[in-house]
């Protein structure tokens, strides 16, 4: 197969991964509005354009002669898709107010910017036809551009649909040109539609005229409605780029892997990274290589002439390609628009691209993210800071204040709005009720308390080596002793020494484990991962029992054995069925769920949907499942299964089925609103009218989104910080069309906060908007592994924790014998 | 502008503008055009014809250069550079800063300047001038600093004073007669660099194109190859000049005796390069605008030098000592925990990677070799020396224990670098 051949047939195969770091998404655009390239506007009586091409007699290009369209540093999140689905007009108790009262006001900066235009814009959308018809895009264009009529209006035209500001005068206006070869063409210009600025494709048109502008380096810019006004919103981002070029990471790999099996490895690992071009600084994503061009090759230039690769790169850049053996990473370009012309290739040399991203080795270090995080986690009053000097250059640059003035655009101020502090929540402990400190962690303020319920641990195992055996020991001990003042028993377990590999410790786990045992706990020797995978995959779903595993080096660390030992009591403790505490819930027989969806590790194909279900009314119980499945709707599927398996579970132990059902759903990616309206909603409906024969429960559903575009900070004492705990914002940056709130339930010690965005796309409870925002709120704090609030409900905290084990190490559905426990703490 | 009591006139961008009327080849997408001048559009009928360089359109009448007039420009002006390794430059009426994006590669350029009367087009384009990303993951080998500069070129500013070359493209066609005489006196006589370079229409050719008078609307003359030497001459007589005459754009077979296309002159300081104490004498006269500065990391400067020698040495290390993994494990039976040699030589081969010269080889073998000690491994810096990436970097053993001794964990008596010989990692890569 040729190698455009295999990049086409990857191509289908493959899908982007939404995971990965350092991709740039595209954005899924509606296909009928692509100007995303289109040369437009602006009066600079330029035609057309020099950077594209449709002639694509050859199909391979040396990198950077290829025209692609990424602009640097600017990634657009666009969700025109789920602007559409308007789901608050059919609540009727928030249709006329979805904002609550409670709380005390805090005035907030936000990164949103008015974007002024006059009350009666309109854009007017244009259909021209060629007769005869033209083929190429770009003469389609020069062609337009050239007439009078157009050349001072702002446009955007992408050889078929025209968008102008201003209306022409007629409806349907003919024009005409004569080409170079002397042959006339006529042009008809169609009225198509007037779109109000509220209509979704002007958006898309405000986020393109953006785009071009392409001010703002290392800024992430999108322009979009929230309630009443056109905001434009700008954060800073980041692309993480390693000090490793392809061919560096190729030698190393080669050196591992020896020559056999080196080409197919080399492949596994490179394909579908995002690279970095030293000389041009574009980035591309390697679809293929292509072992068979050398650098010595030679490849033809636009002007047909032939050159090497060496000698281009020399000419043109004063660069020397030093190995003259390396192959050729080839990218696929991005289509610019829905014409037929074939895809460009292009070929890039490694020695000459950089690795964006960091490697699954450098997260894994804790110190490297450490470091990573200071450098990339900008404190409130240094994004503040970038933002002004941001909006500075927006106003100080002539081009781009002509260019929004055609359009009729006006850039604005920052905006502020007023948010609400909730109260802060009481702990409830077995015998005592604390009111932390600081909600971000308290374990200190409970530390003498009770927890509210635990299971003996009578019968369990503990797997070490003889190295560890020692540490074991006195680890063991510690335990024992800070469970024993938890409320939780431990007897003394049966110590197995097993030798230090991971074969070695799944054959222990076969052999000693019967029926009785409660637990195992293992403590590794390394952090190697399969030791920990083998493990896990054995004990959650061959032969289920709770497993606890520890690292051999956590527990060197000296001074720390009594806060490690208090950590992993809890977390067995809760392993077994146990509770730790909760918080005052003011609804009766209310059931909330949590789900999260992610791809699985190893077959990208494959969704792994984890449903968490509270079982109790004081919601410290917990009925937890993790299905595999392969497409969207499939998940819907699953959620009906879930549900039912909850709701007898609640109902075995409460003897009646909840009044109240609130579902958390996180892990919706751009777009997927629809889906969830169209499939989920009536799925979960249809499962909760199902189990019960008269009154069935009220049911609402919450999209829990933890990145979302807007930030927010407090100015005090002249700086700006994070906003306190418990921050809600539910009017200005939100969406009129969605019954939305956001709410900071975290504390970022480092850099800062990003709210949490809850949408509530169902609603039956009818809760008021302040119960609804209180109730959220309360949730954040019950998540188990973690003694103080977290950014999200604890169901969708657990349901990201299940299906993080199951994506990462287990890969297959555990055991539902293990659906009571938490046993993926 | 020039002086206060002259109205202002836009000073020529010396690029082609749209309204050029020279002709440009097909070629389209060129790495450094896409900014640069875009199609031309030929209106000698309003607006009805329309020029095909959009499409694969023969032109029957007009002349095409391959690559483009301007590209064959600049190109000339690189080649100079590379020839002559001029370490300031500076580009008068630099327009878009093409000219500058093509030498800002230039290894040997340390300072790059760029000066245009158009102020909003040097803000506009500043940005492009601007260090990549991956200009400091490999750093140059030198110091560049570039500047862009708002200001007349008839005007005198102290800091273009003592440069090596001074390029005038298309420019002198676009002044007029009070500034075209004030030139010769602020570039040769105050200026006064090394080397200039002269480029402007030869209207000999003219006659060439379909219905030419001037190749630019705002072109104030273009002159005959006499013309243009006449003057050349006379300025390089009057300040010391030597000159040669030359220039790009072939005449096409049959009309050789017209000439270049565009005429170029290059003038060179008799006396050789202008002596420091010159500049020191003259008064600082800043009369331009700096509106971008930027400058870019290279070796020179130590937090760099360090970023780039820390990153070599981790990749020597690990490079050797993967390479010794398959060897340990078939000897772990055989010795136990005693240092011992492992040589580095019978490593599998890899099928590319750095080649190196024999007399490299001998130098690599002669080094002293890593080993191990128990589960650490080691690597002499006096063996790290011996790579000519590293040799190339640093000269000696102190200078790199130096530079990364407090990144890079070393033996207790800091002559070799120690790593643990395995790591979680290795096991990641086992089939």
């Amino acid at each position: 197969m040729s190698g455009r051949a295999r990049v086409k047939a990857r191509g289908i195969a493959r899908s982007p991964s939404a995971t990965e770091v350092g991709r740039t998404q595209a954005s899924p655009l509606p296909t009928s509005v692509d100007l995303s390239n289109n040369e437009a506007s602006s009066s600079n009586g330029f035609l057309g354009t020099s950077r594209i091409s449709t002639n694509d007699k050859y199909g391979i290009s040396s990198g950077d002669a290829g025209s692609t369209s990424m602009e640097r540093g600017v990634k657009n999140k666009q969700d025109f898709m789920d602007l559409s689905i308007c789901t608050r007009e059919k609540l009727a108790h928030v249709r006329d107010c979805k904002t609550g009262s409670s709380g005390i006001p805090v005035k907030l900066v936000t990164n949103l910017f008015n974007l002024d235009f006059p009350q009666d814009w309109q854009l007017y959308q244009y259909h021209v036809t060629y007769v005869p018809d033209l083929a190429s895009r770009r003469l389609r264009i020069a062609l337009l551009y050239s007439h009078s009529e157009l050349s001072n209006k702002a446009k955007a035209f992408d050889g078929a649909i025209l968008f102008l500001s201003q209306k022409l005068e007629e409806k349907i206006t003919e024009l005409s040109s004569e080409t170079q070869r002397g042959e006339t063409i006529k042009m008809t210009i169609t009225l198509k539609r007037e779109l109000p600025s509220s209509s979704p494709v002007c958006i898309q048109v405000f986020n393109i005229i953006f785009r071009k502008l392409s001010l703002w380096p290392g800024f992430a810019i999108s322009v979009s409605y929230f309630e009443s006004k056109l905001l434009f919103s700008a954060d800073v981002s980041y692309k993480v780029l390693r000090n490793e070029t392809v061919l560096e990471f190729m030698t190393a790999l080669c050196r591992r892997t020896g020559l056999t099996c080196f080409t197919q490895t080399c492949e596994k690992q490179l394909i579908g990274l995002i690279v970095l071009t030293r000389y041009n600084n574009r980035t591309y994503s390697i679809d293929d290589i292509d072992w068979s061009v050398k650098p010595t090759h030679t490849f033809q230039k636009r002007d047909g002439t032939e050159i090497t690769y060496v000698d281009y790169y020399k000419q043109q850049y004063d660069i020397t390609v030093s190995d003259l053996n390396q192959p050729m990473l080839v990218s696929l370009l991005k289509r610019k628009r829905n014409d037929n012309s074939e895809a460009r290739l292009a070929h890039l040399i490694p020695e000459l691209c950089f690795l964006t991203g960091l490697t699954d080795q450098a997260t894994s270090d804790f110190q490297l993210m450490k470091a990573v995080a200071e450098k990339t986690r900008l404190p409130p009053s240094g994004r503040q800071q970038r933002l002004a000097r941001l909006v500075d250059n927006i106003q100080r640059n002539t081009n781009a204040r002509f260019e929004l003035e055609t359009w009729g655009l006006h850039f604005g101020s920052q905006i502020s709005l007023t948010g609400r502090v909730v109260p802060s929540e009481k702990i409830l402990m077995q015998d005592h009720i604390c009111q932390p400190v600081s909600a971000a962690d308290w374990s200190k303020d409970v530390r003498t308390c009770k927890i509210l319920n635990a299971r003996s641990l009578n019968t369990w195992l503990i797997l070490c080596s003889d190295r560890t055996e020692y540490v074991a020991e006195s680890f063991l001990n510690c335990l024992r002793r800070v469970a024993g003042s938890m409320g939780f028993n431990v007897d003394y377990p049966k110590i197995i020494k097993v030798q230090e590999n991971p074969a070695a410790f799944v054959r222990a786990v076969q052999q000693y484990v019967d029926p009785d045992v409660q637990l195992v706990m293992c403590i590794l020797p390394s952090n190697q991962k399969t030791y920990y995978d083998s493990i896990k995959k054995y004990l959650s779903s061959d032969c289920p029992v709770p497993s606890q595993c520890v690292l051999a080096r956590t527990l060197n660390k000296q001074g720390m054995m009594m806060s490690i030992a208090t950590k992993i009591a809890m977390q067995m403790t809760c392993k077994l069925g146990g509770e730790l505490w909760a918080v005052e819930i003011p609804l009766k027989s209310l059931m909330v769920v949590g789900i999260d969806v992610c791809k699985d590790a190893l077959s990208k194909d494959v969704m792994v949907v984890g449903c968490v279900a509270s079982v109790n009314p004081g919601i410290t119980r917990w009925f937890s499942r993790c299905i595999l499945q392969r497409t969207m709707t499939d998940v819907a599927d699953c959620l009906k299964v879930f549900m039912t398996g909850a709701l007898n579970k609640w109902y075995k132990y409460n003897h009646d089925l909840p009044a109240r059902i609130i579902v958390y759903r996180a892990g919706v990616g751009d777009g997927q609103l629809k889906t969830l309206v169209d499939y989920e909603v009536p799925q979960l409906l249809s499962s909760v009218a199902e189990s019960s024969s008269n009154t069935s429960s009220r049911l609402s559903v919450i999209v829990v989104r933890k990145k979302c575009m807007p930030r927010f900070f407090t100015e005090m004492n002249r700086t700006v910080q994070n906003p306190p705990i418990g921050t809600v914002v539910d009017s200005e940056a939100t969406r009129n069309e969605w019954y939305d709130f956001y709410l900071i339930s975290q504390v970022a010690c480092r850099g800062t906060v990003s709210p949490t965005y809850y949408n509530v796309i169902y609603d039956d409870n009818g809760l008021k908007p302040d119960h609804m925002q209180r109730l959220t709120f309360k949730l954040c704090h019950l998540y188990y592994n973690w003694p103080g609030i977290v950014s999200v409900p604890a169901p969708c905290q657990y349901a990201h924790k299940l299906t993080f084990l199951v994506a990462q190490s287990i890969h297959k559905e555990p055991s539902l014998e293990l659906a009571n426990h938490l046993f993926y703490l | 502008m020039a002086s206060g009591h002259t109205p202002q006139r836009p000073l020529p961008d010396a690029k082609p503008t749209p309204r050029s009327r020279e002709p440009r080849g097909t070629e389209l997408g060129a790495p450094w055009d896409s900014r640069g001048p875009r199609p031309t559009v030929r209106a000698h009928e309003c607006s009805s014809v329309v020029d095909g360089n959009f499409e694969e359109v023969p032109r029957e009448t007009a002349i095409q250069f391959k690559p483009p007039l301007y590209r064959q420009r600049y190109q000339f002006v690189k080649n100079l550079v590379d020839q002559h390794e001029p370490k300031k430059v500076a580009d008068l009426g630099c327009g878009d800063t093409s000219l500058l994006r093509l030498l800002k590669v230039n290894p040997c350029i340390e300072l790059l300047v760029g000066v245009d009367i158009n102020e909003d087009k040097l803000r506009w384009r500043g940005d492009s001038l601007a260090p990549f990303m991956g200009d400091f993951l490999k750093p140059r080998d030198l110091n560049l600093t570039i500047i862009l500069y708002h200001g007349s070129v008839v005007e005198r500013d102290s800091r273009l004073l003592g440069f090596d070359l001074i390029t005038c493209i298309e420019l002198i066609e676009h002044l007029d007669s009070g500034d075209l005489a004030r030139f010769p006196e602020v570039v040769f006589g105050y200026l006064s660099p090394s080397m200039i370079v002269i480029s402007t229409p030869n209207s000999e050719f003219n006659p060439l194109f379909p219905s030419v008078t001037l190749r630019d609307s705002d072109h104030k003359f273009e002159w005959t190859r006499m013309e243009f030497q006449t003057w050349a001459l006379y300025v390089a007589n009057r300040y010391d000049y030597s000159v040669e005459f030359t220039g790009v754009g072939e005449p096409p077979a049959g009309a050789e005796n017209v000439g270049y296309c565009t005429q170029i002159g290059i003038f060179q300081k008799n006396g050789g390069r202008a002596t420091e104490a010159c500049v020191s004498e003259q008064h600082d006269q800043h009369v331009y605008k700096a509106v971008f500065t930027t400058s870019y990391p290279s070796l020179q400067q130590e937090r760099f030098f360090k970023l780039v020698l820390v990153n070599e040495v981790s990749q020597q290390v690990e490079s050797l000592r993967v390479s010794h993994l398959p060897r340990r494990k078939e000897q772990d039976g055989e010795q136990g925990d005693k240092p011992k040699d492992i040589g580095g030589s019978k490593a599998p081969v890899p099928c590319f990677g750095p080649v190196f010269t024999e007399v490299e080889k001998a130098k690599i073998e002669n080094s002293p070799k890593p080993f191990c000690v128990g589960d650490k491994f080691f690597v002499p810096l006096q063996r790290l020396l011996a790579y000519p990436r590293l040799n190339r970097l640093c000269a000696n053993e102190e200078m790199m224990r130096s530079v990364i001794a407090d990144s890079i964990p070393l033996s207790s008596d800091g002559s070799a670098v120690v790593t643990d010989l395995c790591n979680y990692f290795d096991e990641q890569f086992e089939f």
